[in-house]
């Protein structure tokens, strides 16, 4: 399995060439951290799995000594992988351009941020396929329209206080339910994705 | 002698398409060509040899050993080429071969880097560049560079120009000096089995019709030519399909020495091509629907 | 040792190698103890596929002209007397052609011819 990882990793080679200034760029501009960090992890845990959606990429993977359990698994602790390495990119690179450290909360909050957002997206994606994340992105965006239209107007307002209270709380026993919760979905949807990706045929 | 492959009933459903109560042994130590008209059924049987799909009933054994509990041991004693690229297209050979390698305990690179030579591929070269017989050599280096003991192939020799599909067959053939080695391959260029296969195996539509020693099939099979007047609807049951014309007729027997004795000298009793055979088996189950 | 096998030929492959072993090792070409190729190694050789190779060396071991060790290889046969006997008969054939042949051409009949090899086979006994 960690062989499956370094795989990602010679994928990854040329794009990374490409992300990692262009990160470091966006610290040099001052762009927000936690939003860069954020889009940055998630393209590249969506091109990944991209890569290894073409049903002649799967003959492949599974063909080779692998079980189906390792080639998702694989992805799960991918993901985590490389939302670790651009967290201490931009350590890095706020540390080199501005002479701060990272408060660990923020780097706690990319962290949470992408295993939630990867929770829902990869399972998405095992059972149908990446193209259609779009359409499920507009369909999710249109539910949440119709809520903050027809059911919960302020639901915006909601969500930015709940950010911010996030952000600035010094209550540890909230930061522990909050990465409990987060990591009890990870662990569902990695389970799930399991589910869905053994009863595959290619 | 031992079975390295064991269908046991299988059955199968893929849309319209379904494999029927599906039995098939492969020989250890020998070559079994698999033959079949297109849709009928080659690829989802590799497929299933190669646990890409799984059985909606009966039971599918490599070694004698099951996908359930031993997926990754079998694996690693299988060297597969498919018809199909199945490489990363933006990434080179080499870089390709650093993806693969680690995945198998025996991988050789003394071997893999003998084929890369015999074969001219370029190492450095895009794999998206490859054309279609490179694409064949590649996956085939890949295959035999980790001392697979089964060689599973689909299609290899499809788009192939024949000087290669020449040199391929002398590559099995060197395989096969080992006794250890099995190696089980789809084909609809039927003349690349008469070199090479020990056994045919034959589908069509779903159904497993035989699988023979190759030898076996001029013993039993055969193509008989004659005047019309000695088929009535009785000798016309003895054959598998006839095809007639106005200048006789040609069918098609699975018991030559019957046939021999019914019609004696009358007709003329020739040696059939395994072309041959699919073509009136296939007719025949038309026939009979 | 040399084989020759066609591919067009109405004879199936493994009995034009049967026949070709056969015949060396009557004609003492292939001597008894003398190792045979591995059937796999023979067929690479000829390009044909291994279980042809069997079909011809178990035909041969049927027979008695060859018998293989386990682990080691097949091997020919010391030849028992049904086998010295068809070598004798071969060679006699032989001789027997060349002197028809020279009786032809000389016109000798085959009256005659049988006459002289009656008087020669009972001055031997």
């Amino acid at each position: 399995m960690y062989n499956l990882i370094r795989k990602d990793l010679i994928l990854l080679k040329k794009p990374s060439m490409m992300l990692i200034p262009a990160l470091l760029l966006y610290l040099y501009f001052d762009f927000s951290y936690i939003w860069s960090g954020f889009l940055f992890s998630i393209v590249i845990i969506m091109s990944l799995f991209s890569y290894d959606e073409k049903s002649s990429i799967n003959t492949l993977l599974n063909s080779l000594p692998y079980t189906r359990k390792e080639i998702v698994s694989s992805k799960y602790i991918g993901a985590l992988l490389f939302t670790l390495i651009i967290v201490f990119t931009i350590f890095i690179g706020n540390f080199l351009f501005h002479r701060e450290l990272t408060a660990w909360r923020d780097i706690l909050f990319i962290v949470g941020l992408v295993m939630g957002v990867t929770s829902l997206l990869l399972p998405f994606s095992y059972q149908f396929k990446s193209k259609y994340l779009m359409t499920g992105i507009l369909v999710l965006f249109g539910v949440y329209m119709l809520v903050i239209n027809t059911f919960i107007k302020n639901l915006n307002d909601i969500i930015r206080e709940f950010v911010q209270t996030m952000l600035v709380t010094q209550n540890v026993q909230f930061y522990l339910i909050v990465t409990f919760s987060i990591m009890i979905l990870y662990a569902c949807s990695w389970l799930l994705s399991i589910h869905i990706y053994r009863k595959k045929a290619f | 002698m031992e079975n390295i492959i064991e269908f046991n009933h299988v059955q199968k459903s893929l849309g319209q398409f379904q494999l029927k109560d599906f039995s098939l042994t492969v020989k250890k130590g020998f070559v079994t060509g698999f033959i079949g008209g297109n849709g009928a059924g080659k690829s989802t049987t590799i497929k299933l040899i190669m646990n890409l799909l799984q059985p909606d009933r009966g039971s599918i054994s490599i070694f004698g050993l099951n996908y359930a509990e031993h997926e990754k041991e079998i694996k690693q004693r299988i060297g597969f080429v498919f018809d199909e690229n199945i490489f990363y297209e933006h990434l080179t050979l080499a870089e390709m071969k650093k993806i693969i390698k680690p995945a198998y305990t025996n991988w050789d690179e003394g071997i893999f880097k003998h084929y890369v030579e015999k074969f001219e591929l370029p190492l450095k070269q895009k794999i998206s560049s490859f054309s279609k017989g490179m694409m064949t050599k590649a996956s085939l280096a890949v295959a035999l560079s980790h001392h697979a003991e089964l060689i599973i192939m689909d299609e290899p020799t499809s788009g192939l120009d024949p000087t290669f599909r020449r040199e391929l067959l002398d590559v099995l053939h060197h395989i096969m000096e080992d006794e250890e080695k099995t190696i089980f391959f789809s084909t609809h260029i039927t003349t690349d089995l008469d070199r090479i296969a020990d056994y045919i195996t034959f589908i069509h539509k779903g159904e497993h019709i035989f699988t023979k020693k190759s030898y076996q099939i001029e013993e039993e099979y055969a193509i008989v030519k004659g005047g019309l007047d000695l088929l009535d609807q009785e000798t016309e049951r003895e054959f598998i399909a006839v095809r007639k014309s106005k200048l006789g007729f040609e069918a098609l027997t699975s018991d030559k020495t019957r046939i021999k004795t019914i019609f004696g000298d009358m007709a003329l009793v020739e040696k059939p091509t395994l072309e041959d055979i699919m073509f009136y088996t296939k007719k025949g189950a038309e026939w009979r629907v | 040792m040399q084989i020759m096998i066609s591919n067009h030929s109405k004879e199936p492959i493994y009995e034009q190698i049967y026949a070709q072993i056969k015949k060396h090792i009557l004609t003492n070409e292939l001597k008894a103890g003398q190792s045979l190729p591995s059937m796999r190694q023979l067929a690479k050789d000829l390009d044909i596929s291994v279980i042809t190779t069997k079909r011809a060396y178990e035909e041969l071991e049927k027979n008695g002209f060859i018998y293989s060790v386990v682990g080691k290889g097949s091997f020919v046969s010391e030849q028992d007397n049904e086998m010295i006997k068809e070598r004798k008969m071969r060679v006699i054939e032989e001789q027997l052609s060349m002197a028809i042949q020279n009786s032809k051409e000389i016109g000798i009949t085959l009256i005659d011819l049988k006459e002289l090899l009656t008087v020669l086979y009972r001055e031997e006994e």
